[in-house]
């Protein structure tokens, strides 16, 4: 019966501490935010989509090789003065597994990440991005805070 | 007898009520959202009004535009008739609770037994949709939910009974009426009987830590899980109207009802209500759920006879 | 003669069946998709069978087509709760298969991250044991919301929120930028502040103790049986830590206890998970402090060219022994590559475990132990 009796207390008393906790934070400032309206500012080193650098790409295809996923696609041809050329660059962004490989692997770095990280949409051709298109990312910039 | 005017009395009650009941569900859902969120640091709904003030009524209207799915398996008429069984008894309740000393749509000789009958009958409404859904998981929650309302009935009734007791009257506004030196839940004899009331009443609800009918870790969402669109907002309407009604009965009978300075009788009843129900709503979002043979336990092993006691001791203190 | 007939005809008239019941794949609270047959006498489990394969992705059968160092980001995918820890054992098998030195620096920016990343891992075990407890999301927000520190310190280092392809083979993907050491005093100061909290929330919750005390308890016969790992046998009381018995990168110079449950019970196995988070902040402290300099990244593009042989290595994952066992046949891509998941063993003993128990301890017991499904399947 005494046993009873404590047990009910302590375990009251255990109940009311947690009770107090959920009170202290119904008045602790918010963690989260107002998604759309209201975005962060993604990090230095944030992977986003992938996004080129065309006059530096030296078509060494060593990204097309390091790709996990073969999300890359490139074809070059040889100019005049003996150096390669792009030919076309695609990226699959269906593929893409945003691990940054490809980032890390360019010796030029040509190939890089971008900020951008409002990937969906409803068409899947959207998807499949040539990146020698100079403005193959308008659609998506609104994404990016500013 | 039953005159024109009685009849107009009664329409313009009901129709009060049923506004009434909407209104304050919908603004309890609201609220609901809202204290949760700030309990886990977010912000809870903020896009439709302000503050996320009419995400409620966007709820409803959607709720109204969605289909009624009907499992095919499921006990048509059983089915079809169990939202109804668990909204009507929470509404009827609603005729003997003292607003203010003016509104209240009867107040009835026998309040307190009246409530204590017609809340009951709600249980069958859920144990109809647990069974006539035809759902593993339903029948589950629907069984739990009989065997929890029915246990906690006792130490609730009998906790009341204490009330009727000091207060010596059955009628809800008598009760008010005694209380107005002091609040029943400062008087000696009663805080125990108060405490047991707000325990009993939030499994009688099916709140946490007593919503072992609905369980949604374990049973997905308990006896509702096959309602979708009106019938599920039924059901929701029930558990919000149910909340509202074991709040305004514990105001009424511990916390001196609509009595109060300054305010207007109406605003002291409504400040009380909510604030007990924001207290549920604290608890809800603070603690785990017990599990069935525990509950069970806790009600007749522990609730029922400590409020066995509670009813003798303040019947001999009444017998000085 | 009588008496037997009224029985037979009593058992005609009011008979009770055992009913079959397919907790998930879709259930909220499965941890991903598992399916749980269980049969149940009315509340009482009879029996439980999980059923699992939803998420294959047959990583192992992928390995075999990748290179060594494509593989990374696919372990990432595997717990994907802490998926740091995945990259760190399968770059040390492949480090070991090459036999190759790791930079000094390199190798306490490792465990800094692997700490952390058994911090954020084990605040969402304790956030969904809760959960699933019934306690309506609030500690698992709390869960989610401390997490969140740890998020956006990785994400500084290494640019992902959740599959962070962070470790490579002879090094990591890039040295902390600026300041980074700052934030991290900051988060230690602020989780050593917060684990109160989750103490005073639900350690001695009274309701959390009557759900889990004794529910689901693992005696230490049947653990080694079941070679269950991590911290689910440290809670039955076996001390066994890979970071204390066979130490890995630099593990053998910080100081930190092995945290032991006494029952092997549900709830010494939460316990047993925020007494760990505390060890975890002791390590990263001590390891913030005695960063060495130097360069530890290491370039990705190289192609590794092993010889000949097999490798097994096995690091502590905050789920448990995570192994990788490597065959090279001395080409660019693995032989084979085999995965001992510890969550998969940890899930075996489920059904030992809830056989006459109700149907909320399976669900309590499945949250007690706190298994990733990413890394069952795989």
């Amino acid at each position: 019966m005494i046993n009873l009796i404590k047990n009910f207390i302590t375990g009251s008393i255990s109940l009311l501490k947690g009770l107090l906790v959920t009170l202290k934070n119904i008045f602790a400032p918010t963690t989260t935010i107002q998604y759309p309206t209201q975005k962060l500012k993604m990090t230095e080193r944030y992977r986003g989509l992938v996004d080129l650098r065309r006059d530096k790409c030296i078509s060494c295809l060593q990204c097309v090789k390091i790709c996990p996923t073969a999300c890359l696609a490139l074809t070059s041809k040889l100019t005049e003065e003996k150096k390669k050329a792009l030919e076309s660059f695609t990226y699959n962004m269906e593929l893409c597994c945003f691990c940054g490989l490809c980032q890390q692997v360019c010796p030029t770095s040509a190939i890089y990440m971008n900020k951008i990280y409002e990937v969906t949409t409803y068409d899947r051709k959207k998807l499949y991005i040539n990146l020698l298109d100079p403005e193959k990312y308008v659609a998506w910039t609104s994404a990016v805070p500013k | 007898m039953f005159t024109f005017l009685n009849l107009i009395f009664m329409v313009m009650a009901g129709v009060m009520v049923l506004g009434f009941i909407a209104v304050s569900a919908m603004f309890l859902i609201w609220w609901e959202r809202k204290v949760s969120a700030h309990i886990q640091n977010r912000y809870g709904p903020m896009r439709v009004g302000w503050h996320g003030a009419l995400q409620s009524v966007a709820d409803v209207i959607k709720l109204l535009l969605k289909e009624d799915i009907r499992p095919t398996k499921a006990d048509a008429w059983v089915w079809w008739l169990a939202p109804f069984f668990a909204v009507v008894p929470s509404v009827m309740a609603f005729v003997v609770i003292p607003f203010s000393k003016e509104l209240i749509p009867r107040d009835l000789n026998i309040g307190v037994l009246y409530i204590m009958a017609i809340t009951s009958v709600c249980v069958i409404g859920i144990f109809m949709a647990g069974w006539g859904s035809n759902n593993k998981y339903s029948l589950l929650g629907g069984m739990r939910a009989a065997a929890q309302i029915i246990s906690y009935e006792l130490p609730l009734i009998l906790s009341m009974i204490t009330v009727v007791m000091v207060a010596n009257s059955l009628s809800m506004q008598k009760i008010v009426e005694a209380q107005s030196r002091c609040w029943f839940i400062f008087h000696p004899n009663l805080a125990l009987a108060g405490l047991i009331y707000i325990i009993a009443a939030t499994a009688e609800v099916n709140r946490t830590p007593f919503d072992i009918p609905e369980a949604e870790s374990e049973l997905v969402a308990g006896f509702h899980t096959e309602y979708s669109g009106m019938k599920f907002a039924m059901f929701f309407l029930g558990e919000y109207t149910n909340v509202f009604i074991v709040s305004a009965i514990a105001t009424t009978l511990f916390l001196g009802g609509w009595k109060g300075p300054l305010l207007p009788p109406i605003a002291w009843f409504l400040i009380k209500t909510y604030g007990i129900i924001t207290f549920l709503m604290w608890v809800r979002w603070t603690f785990p759920r017990l599990r069935v043979d525990q509950l069970m336990g806790f009600a007749w092993k522990f609730l029922t006879p400590v409020s066995f006691l509670n009813l003798a001791i303040v019947g001999l203190l009444l017998l000085k | 003669m009588e008496d037997s007939l009224s029985a037979q005809s009593m058992k005609k008239d009011i008979y009770t069946e055992e009913f079959l019941i397919n907790m998930g794949p879709q259930h909220p609270s499965t941890h991903g998709v598992l399916s749980l047959e269980c049969r149940l006498d009315g509340e009482i489990v009879m029996d439980c069978t999980p059923h699992l394969g939803y998420l294959h992705r047959s990583m192992e059968k992928i390995a075999e087509n990748r290179t060594y160092t494509q593989f990374i980001p696919f372990t990432d995918r595997l717990d994907y709760v802490a998926s740091i820890n995945n990259n760190l054992g399968y770059c040390m098998t492949v480090e070991k298969l090459l036999k190759m030195e790791v930079p000094e620096r390199a190798q306490y920016i490792r465990v800094i991250m692997a700490e952390l990343n058994r911090i954020a891992s084990h605040l969402i075990g304790i956030g969904a044991f809760a959960q699933d407890l019934g306690a309506f999301a609030t500690p698992l927000f709390y869960g989610f919301r401390d997490r969140e520190k740890i998020l956006e310190i990785f994400d500084e280092i290494c640019g992902n929120r959740l599959t962070y392809n962070y470790i490579r083979i002879g090094g990591v993907q890039s040295d902390f930028p600026e300041g980074l050491d700052k934030k991290i005093n900051e988060f230690i100061k602020y989780m050593k502040l917060k684990i109160d909290d989750y103490d005073q929330l639900l350690t001695n919750n009274a309701i959390l103790l009557a759900r889990s005390k004794n529910i689901g308890c693992l005696s230490k016969e049947v653990a080694i049986n079941y070679s269950i790992t991590g911290p689910n046998l440290r809670a039955s009381g076996i001390r066994r830590d890979i970071r204390k018995d066979a130490p890995y990168l630099v593990y053998d110079r910080f100081e930190f206890d092995v945290p032991l449950g006494a029952n092997g019970d549900a709830w010494d196995r939460y316990k047993v998970r925020v007494e760990e988070i505390r060890q975890s902040l002791r390590i990263v402290e001590q390891a913030i402090h005695a960063l060495p300099p130097g360069n530890p990244t290491s370039k990705a593009n190289r192609i590794h060219k092993p010889q000949a042989g097999e490798v097994y290595v096995r690091t502590e994952n905050p789920r448990g022994e995570l192994g990788f066992y490597i065959v090279s046949d001395g080409s660019a891509t693995p032989y084979r590559l085999k995965i001992r998941g510890p969550s998969f063993s940890n899930l075996a003993v489920l059904p030992e475990l809830v056989k006459g128990l109700k149907i909320a301890d399976i669900i309590c017991i499945l949250g007690s132990l706190d298994i990733v499904l990413g890394e069952i399947d795989r």
